[in-house]
């Protein structure tokens, strides 16, 4: 008997945690389809009336298409860069005995306990004098620099667990370095490539301080920085300001219930080897 | 035979390369845009520099700025102290105990830690807005309590008044990040052995002492590194107080970062900023290292 009581107040508790972790993102979706004078009177609630035209408003206020197009640009070029580089790098620093590998593995180590304001000020200093504020550019640079520690370490300890004879082998039969990594250790490791590349779309996709400072054409901002937007100038409509921000969230919410393990795998292991 | 022995040699010569050129790509890209530029923020912090012009050397006077005339440090470092007080405790805590809960429990396990954790893949920017829009006076959550009858906090200014603005931002900060903590203790508790629970409840243990005989001793390594990181990080955080209140109102929530951020980018005073970032990244830092030595002298690690 006693067990029942505790057992309900446990799922109570954490269906209690559940809602209150779920309902003020669910709303924020509910209030993309409400009027702005019903958002306003209840910010909770279904809508009195659901309405449509939020969304086609908001996107189109927004520049959500420009913006949609200019974080994809920047988030698939620092993908493609970052999973050749770190690739690479990481089948180095697990694979191949040379001299100052363990130079390299510090260093990342090093690397991703630098805090972002150590150098986003002479960043943007250098950046702004060579022409590259307001540039798509300036912030695949950024990005994939700050994604590559991480992403080094995470791959390393992956790769670092395919037996060396695999690519020993394939060496034998006269393929080169390259080869053996393109060939055998990439279809191996397919799974964590793309673990890593979910993990970098995200990170890129919500990167605001970068994306902020740098960027301040219209034309060339991600979605991230949109919403600001409706905060200054449209402050008064609530209804756009939900609905700008579940135009920005919906994405890394549709993947991440898609791939779910994949973040919390990704996002979790590499601080336990941290 | 000297034709093998010349082509081993060869081989061997380009062995020799071939790791710097798979490794320097990545190092250089590094280099150049983080280790670098973080390297000129720490010469710079003994300039007065607006960021364009010339730089004028003046050695410590940036850093005793900081620690006598400069009035909002302190308000910042005491609100860093008091952010690193609530999150050294309520997140860990709840996180702890939700993990305990979850990884007993048979039924919805995917699905509470699958909800649990959608907040932290959120961009904190965009979340940090939508809560402003909930505390807003007029049309936020005050009307919630209005019609619930609840008048004293339907007229409280949750980010608007600055004796509790700071918590309003915590308590959303919280929202988004207990669920990581969760899942950190979720998956260390997953990787304890069986047996050991097994071998205690033959001893007469039951389930609640459990806890304090085998799963906090199991998982202490994590629970470890989630206090060091979260002493790192609280001085860290920048996204949701800059998002929700821009330090105010009156610098009642300035934070470290956003006070670097203000002088670096608002009165462009780089240097100042340089030498604030320093102090910053000395705190992180240590901090940081303070914890993998723990972590290395404790036996916790592998590497």
């Amino acid at each position: 008997m006693k067990n029942k009581v505790l057992g309900a107040l446990k799922y109570a508790f954490l269906f209690f945690l559940l809602l209150f972790e779920a309902v003020p993102i669910l709303q924020v979706f509910i209030n993309a389809f409400r009027t702005d004078g019903d958002v306003k009177t209840m910010p909770f609630g279904l809508p009195k009336q659901w309405v449509f035209n939020n969304w086609a408003e908001t996107w189109q206020i927004g520049g959500y298409g420009t913006a949609f197009l200019n974080s994809l640009i920047i988030a698939a070029v620092v993908i493609v860069i970052v999973l050749t580089i770190v690739g690479l790098g990481a089948y180095a620093l697990s694979k191949l005995e040379f001299r100052g590998r363990e130079f390299f593995i510090g260093y990342f180590f090093v690397a991703i306990s630098l805090p972002s304001f150590l150098y986003i000020v002479p960043d943007y200093f250098v950046f702004n004098s060579i022409g590259l504020i307001d540039t798509r550019l300036s912030l695949v640079l950024v990005y994939t620099a700050t994604q590559i520690p991480f992403n080094m370490l995470l791959l390393r300890t992956f790769l670092a667990g395919i037996p060396r004879e695999v690519e020993e082998a394939a060496k034998i039969d006269g393929c080169s370095e390259i080869q053996a990594f393109t060939l055998i250790t990439l279809p191996i490791a397919k799974s964590i490539f793309m673990t890593v590349a979910i993990l970098v779309f995200v990170n890129v996709w919500n990167e605001f301080l970068f994306a902020n400072t740098f960027i301040m054409a219209d034309a060339l901002k991600p979605v991230s920085t949109r919403f600001v937007k409706f905060v200054g100038e449209f402050s008064s409509n609530m209804a756009r300001i939900y609905t700008a921000s579940a135009i920005t969230i919906l994405p890394i919410i549709a993947l991440y219930l898609i791939f779910s393990r994949r973040f919390i795998e990704g996002m979790t292991s590499g601080s336990v080897k941290g | 035979m000297s034709t093998p022995s010349g082509a081993a040699a060869g081989q061997r010569k380009k062995r020799n390369i071939v790791p710097y050129l798979f490794v320097l790509p990545a190092f250089l890209i590094h280099v150049c845009i983080v280790t670098g530029p973080s390297l000129s923020t720490l010469v710079m912090s003994f300039f007065e520099w607006n960021g364009l012009g010339d730089a004028k050397f003046i050695g410590l006077r940036n850093f005793a700025e900081i620690f006598t005339t400069d009035k909002v440090v302190r308000i910042a470092l005491i609100n860093n102290l008091k952010w690193l007080a609530i999150f050294i405790t309520v997140p860990i805590i709840l996180g702890f105990i939700v993990a305990i809960l979850v990884s007993r429990t048979k039924r919805f396990q995917m699905l509470f830690r699958t909800v649990y954790f959608v907040p932290y893949v959120l961009s904190a920017a965009v979340v940090g807005k939508i809560w402003t829009a909930y505390f807003n006076p007029y049309y936020g959550i005050n009307n919630l309590f209005a019609a619930m009858g609840l008048t004293g906090l339907a007229e409280t200014l949750w980010i608007g008044d600055p004796a509790i603005a700071l918590y309003s931002v915590a308590f959303v900060d919280n929202w988004h990040w207990w669920g990581f903590v969760m899942v950190m203790f979720m998956s260390a508790l997953q990787q304890v052995d069986p047996s050991l629970y097994e071998s205690a409840r033959v001893d007469g243990v039951n389930r609640f002492q459990e806890i304090f005989y085998i799963s906090i001793p199991a998982i202490k390594q994590t629970i470890a590194f989630m206090l060091i990181m979260t002493v790192m990080w609280s001085f860290l955080t920048f996204d949701y107080v800059y998002v929700m209140t821009y330090g105010g109102p009156a610098n009642s929530t300035e934070i470290l970062a956003t006070w670097i951020y203000k002088n670096a980018f608002v009165k462009y005073n780089a240097g100042y900023a340089n030498a604030l970032c320093v102090v910053q990244s000395v705190i992180c830092i240590g901090f940081y290292y303070l914890q993998r030595f723990i972590s290395k002298k404790g036996g916790l690690e592998e590497e």
